[in-house]
């Protein structure tokens, strides 16, 4: 079943290009809203970074191909990334069943701790994805 | 989305089934439907039994004494192959340069009435250049808007048809006549998928009636309503032509390998100069097919280069076969180049290597009785 495409959870960040952010101890876990699953259609390929690569907030580290498109997957933070989703590398539409979950993308250790606060909240976000 | 899109009769019910709309030819169509996706709706007909509106396809009707002779005496491939009760994938090329101005499906119904099925982008120009170059007496009348087309199709297309009293199981590329509840349908075994299916012509007005009947006829078949998405990516595994990206004015049928489609012992068609000529010297580019070795998923426009690097090509429909779960492709590639050569494509910075392939990429089920 596709997840709502609505949803988009309180205890997460965001960012303008259809991404949430999740504080873990040390860590973040990056994946595309449910949103943004919806408009990319099926997802059948991922390229992510490599664990140790060197990111900076708001370049393209990764893509994400569905059977129509292409789009880029935009770093939330600058930090550098401790671990990539490798189920997602025969099973990418766990990106379309379970965005929040099973089809979390990356895990990004921080450069500054407190970048994470910047991000946008779900209410934020959900206003302007509606107005969109 | 704009107002200026033409509407399918059946707009409604892609909208209440919660298609994403995407702009074919000038008419807003579903791209694919919620709860489907091109994945899904891809597998139905490869597996089971989908169900697409292609009603943006244009109609036109060539009728009066010859018309079959005067269609004959235009477009590229021999009516004279068929009789009537059969249809027969044809070019309209342009009689200057042998460019491909659409590809179509011809129904003779007999010498005096040929129907045609053009590309909802160029039904205007077909029609224009046919009523242009026709004969006193002959007829050629845009029909675009009067009817809607429905497309079953896949191993299970039969068993919808059936329960709805249509007829089946007559010959690949034949059509029948039929009534459905007051409905004059054509049912044409045909398609653009590579499966066993139907396409049925439909008056615009009993289009919703006959898409109600065929949905819920094929109900226990898990019969799942298709868009033009999954069209696509089931086309390009048969290495079927789009017009507009493998054919074009710019790309011939000698360099897209159509040759099969042309009545070269005709003593004329449209394009028949420059199309014997460039056969005789043989095209400098050759459309082929490219399956990736890797990961790759090539997409229209994309150079392909040679084992030195040079550029020997360029993509013209790339995507991800969801049969192989592979990138597949549909290329213009220099005839030095042959089936069973490797290439590469620059795939967004990262060079995917390709095998040359002949298409198409997955086994066809069309013909099967």
């Amino acid at each position: 079943m596709s997840p709502d495409p609505a949803s988009y959870p309180d205890d997460l960040k965001y960012t303008a290009e259809h991404e949430w952010v999740r504080q873990q101890d040390g860590s973040v876990r990056v994946g595309i809203t449910s949103y943004a699953q919806e408009a990319l259609g099926d997802i059948v390929y991922v390229q992510l970074p490599e664990a140790g690569s060197a990111v900076e907030a708001g370049s393209a580290v990764g893509e994400l191909e569905s059977t129509k498109s292409v789009s880029d997957l935009y770093a939330p933070i600058s930090g550098t990334v401790v671990a990539s989703n490798d189920a997602l590398d025969q099973t990418p539409e766990l990106i379309n069943s379970d965005p929040y979950g099973e089809g979390w993308l990356l895990e990004i250790e921080p450069a500054e701790a407190a970048a994470v606060d910047t991000l946008l909240d779900a209410a934020t976000y959900r206003s302007q994805v509606e107005s969109a | 989305m704009s107002d200026d899109l033409l509407h399918s009769p059946l707009h409604d019910r892609h909208q209440a089934l919660g298609a994403k709309f995407a702009e074919f030819g000038g008419w807003s169509m579903p791209l694919e439907y919620a709860g489907g996706g091109v994945l899904k709706e891809h597998a139905a007909v490869r597996e089971g039994v989908g169900i697409f509106d292609v009603s943006h396809l244009g109609n036109a009707r060539v009728t009066g004494p010859g018309a079959a002779a005067f269609v004959n005496a235009c477009l590229s491939n021999d009516l004279g192959k068929i009789g009537p009760g059969k249809a027969q994938y044809t070019l309209c090329c342009d009689d200057a340069t042998g460019g491909v101005v659409d590809d179509l499906i011809a129904y003779l119904y007999g010498e005096d009435d040929v129907f045609l099925i053009p590309n909802a982008a160029n039904t205007a120009e077909v029609v224009r250049r046919l009523a242009a170059a026709a004969p006193d007496g002959v007829e050629v009348v845009n029909l675009h808007t009067d009817y809607a087309i429905l497309a079953v199709q896949g191993t299970k297309s039969d068993e919808v048809l059936d329960a709805v009293g249509l007829p089946t199981g007559h010959e690949y590329m034949s059509f029948v006549d039929a009534d459905l509840d007051g409905a004059s349908v054509v049912v044409c075994r045909t398609g653009y998928t590579g499966e066993r299916g139907y396409e049925i012509v439909v008056p615009a007005a009993d289009a919703a009636p006959v898409w109600d009947r065929l949905m819920a006829a094929g109900e226990p078949h898990d019969i799942r309503a298709c868009g033009l998405g999954a069209r696509d990516t089931l086309r390009t595994e048969m290495g079927y032509p789009l017009h507009g990206q493998d054919i074009s004015l710019e790309i011939s049928p000698v360099q897209a390998r159509l040759g099969w489609a042309i009545g070269w012992k005709k003593e004329t068609f449209w394009g028949a100069g420059p199309l014997r000529a460039e056969k005789e010297v043989g095209a400098a580019r050759l459309l082929r097919g490219l399956r990736a070795s890797g990961r790759g998923i090539p997409r229209a426009q994309m150079e392909v280069l040679g084992p030195d690097g040079a550029v020997v090509g360029e993509v013209t429909s790339g995507t991800f076969s969801p049969t192989l779960r592979q990138g597949v492709a549909l290329a213009l590639i220099d005839r030095a180049v042959g089936d069973g050569d490797q290439v590469t494509i620059d795939v967004r910075g990262r060079s995917e290597a390709f095998d040359v392939v002949k298409p198409p990429f997955v086994q066809p089920g069309v013909r099967e009785a």
